[in-house]
């Protein structure tokens, strides 16, 4: 996209007085002021609590254990709102309060400038240092999911003997999957969604730079409780935490809730966030028919994680206030009921899938029309098909609950409607090989990213439609065949796609060249690595293997075999692209400002990009993805017109 | 970054004005030499789904399923939705395996190395042809895995209580109720109709109707006969209910499918599908006070 530099006088607007040394307040506060006052003030709350408590709990034993659930409670939240005062998130509304308004150079302060890289330990306000921020705390999360993964396929590996405790094994399962579904879900949304959509529609920043920080921070705050959970007696019940199982775990299930409802805070004001940012804060010139791809595709996952992530908050703060306080709005013995719980957490739980593959595949549509040099094919369509998913992914949930016995003609209804949704996903499917038809590649790992995703993605597509029907929901139904199906949905589709899309943007976010040879390595020996484990796994639920188990028939044995095997080269492959992106991050060419030769506002900008990201706003002149040639066949076309009409035979 | 322009120049492809006919058009777009092989690459993996749906139920048969008409009207959906799925994963596999190997005149082509490419590729902003059929092919595809799934579902509905029609009839055997409770971490199972006498495997005559009365007693958990093809959870304050009919004789698997605690991966338990008077004399040794 060209863009045109206009430069207009500012208007005069009354400045408000200035307070002290600019950012005030926030120039005493970093991360480690945060982890002081949070763990001070836990400390405190648990200290005070269980003199509070302890003596109301020891008359009676029901007592005493509901007591000191809440008391855990208790510390918990009092870990997050001290980390998030420490940190100076309420320096803000205090501000306010008081009557001082935010000056120029205190806003400058709080972006981060002249702070180096101290910024990124600070509550900074710049959209850049945020989608940094974000993109180590993804690849942290993803290191200690992948960790917990490798427990688990080693246990599921060595048939004849029993590496861990049940109960720690069924630990690690439910936190294995709570990690990597809270790092997918901001795998792309946060480091790209943050650091690329404002330069990408061509604005200054996000709409609300101060709830962009908080949204960071909070997530920053809601992983510790979740870690605590492994060392507190663990979540034994599963990422799901199916009540009433969930009612009798122990403590640790309380640092689970308060991650969630902590996690479902973060990334409603994340939605909010990029929903405004994207629908108000476009450059001139840039019309509905003008967005880019990529920007729609994180639009349509931020209204599904605004509506849905409250279910999923909601389902936990009554699961915790059955725990804590000793209410029963899911304990079947004092009349609460089970499903409740089930349709509640999948309201959210199916939406959530979308929340992760919708980003991560707009993102590649978005950056193959670079590579092949066209168009994209029918943007239209591609639009048409986010909205469609958007709409029907809110009409499915049930389809996990298909076996629970709460209603069963629903099953009608719900397999229409699952059904339904792949025709909507069928068209980016169509949007991604029509833009590769015919088109001249430019072999780059990005590129090749949307190989890998657009296989792995009609894998899961295929047998997603399987575990759609009820009937043979019947036989899948709590299988390992789910488990396969989802990791080719939410790894095949939304990791592969995750890392094509940060290879993109690396020059952009750390201004320097991807190393794309050792990158190539590791990407393509965790793809291949993924297929074995996965491929093997299918196998494994088509035999009648159950999920979460930690040990099984023998005739489970070869495929699980092959599938510890194959984890283990995922892993190793993992490695090498790690390597690849840490060193090339440290070290790697110093890139120009536009590598790609991509026609779009992010790459105009020079690298590393500016604080205020564009020295004047640009305005957008052309339609989108100006990309490509005319057709030579067309001509072609026109000469058989012609021949017709001049009566030739051919 | 180029010079102002105050309004945006728009530039509409300019339609053909006179376009041959369809049969024309086809006939061209087919002489385009990338056109054929990935037509003939289409054709290989629809065909090769063929053999692979019986691969997928070759898995599924190792231990001994269909063992009743559910599971083998499942069986069916499955070997349906693999065929029916082939034409999908071999358009996609085509375009990609021939985007990614194909060489030489007439291929699309590829470029490496460091510096972008300026060679563009054709500016096709969209096809009406393409986009029209592949909603109407994905719709028709959906529609009919839709359609099929619910007769389906009808179907096993019917199954699981009793309207098979090699058991009906005059002599036909009356259906047997088994209360299933769940526990952690154990299934029990009662036969209210048998003197209530209760086990904790399951021994039923074949081609007879069973009742499941599946429920728990502390947490969910999930009712699994793997050869036959039932699942129900089991809920605590709730009974759910299905049924099925054996039809081979054997030992079969019968599992928790919903992780229910600590050793949810040992709530295992036997079928055992036997002849109705091998069952009889199974239900007197029990001390069962009367026989169906």
């Amino acid at each position: 996209m060209s863009a045109t530099l206009t430069a207009a006088a500012p208007p005069h607007v009354p400045q408000p007085k200035q307070h002290g040394k600019p950012g005030g307040f926030l120039r005493h506060t970093n991360i480690f002021t945060g982890l002081v006052t949070g763990i001070v003030l836990a400390a405190l709350t648990y200290i005070i609590g269980s003199h509070w408590f302890v003596p109301w709990g020891t008359q009676n034993s029901t007592y005493n254990q509901v007591g000191f659930q809440a008391l855990i409670m208790a510390t918990f939240i009092a870990w997050v709102i001290g980390f998030m005062a420490g940190i100076g998130a309420f320096a803000g509304p205090i501000r306010w309060m008081l009557g001082h308004d935010l000056t120029h150079d205190d806003a400058e302060y709080m972006a981060g400038k002249h702070q180096g890289n101290w910024r990124y330990f600070k509550y900074t306000t710049d959209h850049k240092v945020v989608g940094i921020q974000y993109l180590v705390m993804t690849m942290v999360l993803f290191a200690v999911g992948g960790f917990l993964a490798m427990m688990i396929r080693t246990q599921l590996g060595v048939t004849w003997t029993s590496v861990f405790q049940p109960n720690f094994y069924n630990s690690i399962i439910g936190t294995h999957g709570i990690v990597m579904v809270i790092a997918m879900i901001i795998v792309v949304s946060g480091p790209l969604g943050n650091f690329i959509v404002p330069i990408m529609i061509g604005a200054r920043d996000m709409a609300f730079p101060r709830l962009n920080a908080l949204s960071f921070w909070l997530l920053f705050a809601a992983v510790p409780p979740l870690v605590a959970n492994l060392f507190m007696g663990g979540i034994r019940d599963g990422w799901t935490v199916y009540q009433p199982l969930g009612a009798q775990a122990p403590i640790g299930m309380i640092g689970y809730q308060i991650c969630i409802i902590t996690f479902a805070f973060s990334t409603g004001i994340a939605s909010v966030n990029l929903i405004t940012t994207i629908v108000t804060m476009r450059a001139r010139g840039m019309t509905w028919s003008r967005v880019p791809i990529f920007a729609i595709g994180i639009l349509a996952s931020s209204i599904m994680g605004l509506i849905w992530f409250p279910m999923f908050q909601f389902s936990q703060i009554f699961s915790m206030s059955d725990l804590a306080l000793g209410t029963s709005f899911f304990l079947p013995t004092r009349g609460g009921s089970v499903w409740l719980y089930e349709n509640i957490f999948w309201l959210l739980g199916h939406p959530e899938v979308y929340v992760i593959v919708v980003p991560a595949s707009a993102a590649l549509l978005e950056l193959m029309v670079v590579y092949l040099r066209k168009p994209l094919f029918s943007y239209k369509l591609a639009i048409a098909g986010f909205a469609g998913v958007v709409g029907i992914s809110s009409l499915v949930w049930v389809h996990h609950m298909y076996m629970t016995g709460f209603a069963p003609s629903v099953g009608y209804p719900f397999m229409l409607s699952t059904e339904l949704i792949s025709i909507p996903f069928g068209f980016i499917v169509l949007v991604m090989l029509g833009t590769i038809w015919r088109g001249k590649m430019w072999t780059r790992l990005p590129m090749l990213a949307v190989f890998a995703l657009l296989f792995d993605k009609v894998v899961g597509g295929i047998t997603g439609v399987y575990l759609s029907d009820v009937p043979v929901d019947q036989y899948m139904h709590g299988s390992m065949f789910v488990v396969a199906h989802f990791h080719y949905m939410l790894m095949g589709a939304g990791l592969f796609g995750a890392m094509g899309a940060i290879v993109y943007w690396f020059p952009k976010m750390t201004g320097r060249m991807f190393d794309e040879k050792i990158g190539q390595i590791g990407f393509w020996t965790a793809f291949l690595a993924f297929q074995v484990t996965f491929m093997s796994m299918f196998v494994a639920g088509l035999q009648g293997m159950p999920r979460r188990v930690m040990q099984f028939d023998s005739a489970f044995r070869v495929s699980n075999w092959i599938s510890t095997i194959g984890a283990y080269c995922i892993v190793i492959g993992m490695l090498i692209f790690l390597y690849a992106l840490v060193s090339s991050w440290r070290s790697g060419k110093v890139a120009p400002g536009n590598p790609w030769g991509s026609k779009s506002l992010e790459w105009q900008t020079s690298t590393p990009v500016p604080l205020d990201n564009f020295p004047v706003l640009p305005v957008v002149t052309e339609d989108l993805y100006n990309y490509g040639i005319p057709d030579p066949y067309i001509e072609t076309e026109e000469r058989l017109a012609q021949d017709d009409n001049e009566g030739v035979v051919v | 970054m180029s010079e102002t322009h105050v309004t945006p120049e728009v530039e509409e492809p300019e339609e053909p004005t006179n376009r041959p006919a369809p049969t024309r058009r086809m006939k061209e777009w087919f002489s385009r030499p990338y056109v054929r092989p990935i037509v003939i690459i289409c054709a290989v993996i629809t065909l090769a789904f063929i053999p692979f749906a019986w691969v997928v139920l070759y898995f599924m048969n190792g231990s001994g399923a269909p063992a009743s008409p559910t599971m083998t009207e499942i069986e069916k959906t499955i070997l349906v939705f693999t065929i029916v799925s082939g034409p999908l994963m071999a358009i996609t596999l085509a375009v990609l395996l021939y985007s990614l190997l194909a060489r030489g005149k007439g291929s699309w082509g590829r470029v490496h190395g460091e510096e972008p490419p300026m060679q563009d590729s054709p500016a096709i902003r969209t096809n009406s042809t393409a986009v029209i059929a592949w909603i109407a092919a994905t719709s028709v595809l959906a529609a009919f895995l839709v359609v099929w799934g619910m007769i389906e579902l009808a179907t096993i509905t019917k199954d699981s209580y009793g309207s098979i029609a090699s058991v009906q009839g005059p002599n036909a055997p009356k259906p047997i109720d088994i209360n299933v409770t769940g526990q952690q971490w154990v299934w029990t199972f009662q036969y209210p109709d048998q003197g209530n006498i209760s086990a904790d495997t399951l021994v039923v005559p074949i081609n007879t109707p069973l009742y499941f009365n599946v429920t728990s007693v502390d947490v969910v958990h999930d009712f699994w006969i793997v050869e036959l093809g039932v699942k129900i959870d089991a809920n605590p304050g709730a009974v759910t209910n299905t049924g099925v009919t054996p039809t081979k004789l054997g030992t079969f698997n019968i599992r928790c499918a919903e992780l229910c605690g600590l050793h949810h991966a040992y709530m295992e338990t036997k079928i055992q599908v036997v002849t109705q008077d091998q069952f009889n004399n199974w239900v007197r040794e029990m001390g069962g006070s009367r026989t169906a």
